[in-house]
């Protein structure tokens, strides 16, 4: 059982637990959702370590979720983009686009691998898109105080997930090879941990910021 | 050459490290041209603060000299006018049927220079304040009891007037004279209630009346709230405060707060 307990399955339960308890009152569908979406990902991390230790590939898993995660992000960009274009096409052409990648993908690779490029592809999107965002709220002329703006915490994380998982995603037919010789784990595993603590720590804190202001809004 | 795995995993490790350093930094300069923007946004304010009160001040500063001039012209040239005419009236003489028109005619000429040089004396703020501000609201309470059936109170706390303060005194006054016609306009009050007070570097006036009131909130949202609105520019234009209490159906109690040198 202790063996479920890794850093990236206790970040991720933290997540869902500060998201349980800041976004479950929510009157925001957008922020709502990411109750359920922290739900999805600890089910699938816990559900991913149980396929890895009884030596079943888990690569499906992870295939299958990827889906969910490129619609969670993407909506949630929509949700902050839709301020300054309030126009809802370009989310269906980049949903349509990302689908059609990641059906060709699959079609291309054997069953059970995981479709590395289409991840890569998502990565570089949501780069732009966090990127984009910088852009817009520098040119906004209404201030903010972004060390408590949760949506400014949620775009860190994910800039600081998609941007830094790069070089592993490149590398990542090369690093499955990967023979560990001193190093206990892998460099992608570690990598991804890194990565992992800072995601859901950005968004652990972005959750409590939202919390805070919807309090001081209603109070 | 060829690269050993080891280096690559370490290469690997190194471009991570960087494009995770890079959203770092990226995330601390949003972060300082933000609070540069905010520190933009707060001189952009106090700038646009400082000009509406350097142009209230001009504003006030032009109505004083137009209401100093009006004053001077009533006084020095219709005023001039009339006394001949009533020197000139009493001077005819004429029958006994006559004579009973032009006394009469002499008497409200008399009346009319009378009247004018009170209203001469209400527009020349300066002037009125001259002695002090108690003297001057006093005069103004008289002028409005003359043609009112209103029951006045006006109790003057205040000491001797320090000259330091004589053009915030001069303001004062002025909104006095502006609440004042707003309620003999709008409040259908029966009972006015006016108290001036000097305490601890502070001069307050407090001018409360029995009349209909209103929602404080609702007027300054309204082009009615305008008066009010500019009542309020011009105490924050002497670093003070004015208060509205009002409550509808029971009156309305305005207060002035300025701070005295």
């Amino acid at each position: 059982m202790m063996g479920y307990f890794t850093i990236n399955t206790v970040s991720e339960i933290i997540c869902l637990l500060v998201a349980i308890f800041c976004l479950f009152r929510d009157k925001n569908a957008y922020w709502r959702s990411f109750v359920v979406y922290m739900f999805l990902v600890c089910l699938t991390e816990l559900g991913g370590l149980y396929l890895h230790k009884h030596n079943i590939t888990n690569a499906i898993i992870y295939t299958g979720f990827l889906i969910i995660e490129c619609s969670m992000v993407s909506s949630f960009f929509y949700y902050l983009f839709y301020k300054y274009h309030p126009k809802s096409k370009w989310i269906y052409i980049w949903l349509l686009i990302f689908i059609i990648a990641y059906i060709t993908e699959l079609a291309n690779i054997p069953f059970n691998y995981f479709p590395n490029h289409t991840t890569t592809f998502m990565s570089v999107v949501f780069v732009i898109a966090s990127l984009y965002y910088y852009l817009l709220i520098t040119r906004d002329e209404t201030f903010r105080n972004l060390g408590s703006y949760p949506q400014f915490w949620i775009v860190n994380g994910i800039l600081f997930f998609y941007f830094g998982s790069t070089a592993c995603n490149v590398f990542f037919e090369y690093l499955l090879q990967e023979i560990v010789t001193s190093m206990s784990m892998s460099i992608r595993y570690i990598t991804f941990n890194i990565l992992n603590i800072l995601l859901y720590g950005c968004w652990s804190y972005a959750f409590i910021c939202r919390y805070r202001q919807r309090n001081s809004f209603t109070s | 050459m060829q690269i050993s795995s080891k280096e690559l995993i370490y290469l690997i490790g190194l471009i991570t490290f960087i494009f995770l350093l890079a959203p770092l930094f990226l995330i601390i300069y949003i972060s300082l041209y933000n609070k540069k923007k905010a520190r933009h946004a707060e001189e952009k304010e106090a700038l646009k603060k400082t000009f509406e009160m350097e142009l209230l001040k001009s504003q006030i500063e032009v109505q004083e000299n137009i209401l100093q001039d009006i004053s001077s012209n009533l006084h020095d040239n219709i005023g001039q006018l009339l006394s001949l005419t009533s020197i000139t009236l009493s001077s005819i003489k004429a029958d006994s049927i006559n004579q009973e028109k032009i006394r009469n005619a002499s008497e409200l000429t008399l009346r009319t220079i009378q009247e004018l040089r009170q209203l001469s004396r209400r527009m020349n703020g300066q002037e009125l304040i001259k002695k002090k501000l108690g003297h001057a609201i006093g005069y103004e309470l008289d002028w409005l009891q003359k043609g009112t059936e209103y029951e006045i109170n006006f109790q003057d706390n205040t000491a001797d007037q320090i000259w330091e303060n004589a053009g915030k005194e001069l303001v004062m006054f002025r909104l006095f004279q502006e609440i004042l016609s707003n309620i003999i306009r709008h409040a259908q009050a029966t009972s006015i209630n006016i108290i001036l007070n000097q305490e601890s570097g502070i001069q307050t006036l407090t001018v409360r009346d029995n009349g209909k009131g209103f929602l404080v909130e609702d007027k300054l949202k309204t082009s009615d709230g305008m008066g009010l609105s500019n009542l309020t520019k011009r105490a924050a234009m002497m670093n003070g405060t004015l208060i509205i209490n009002s409550i509808p159906g029971s009156g309305t109690e305005i207060s002035v707060s300025i701070p005295y040198i």
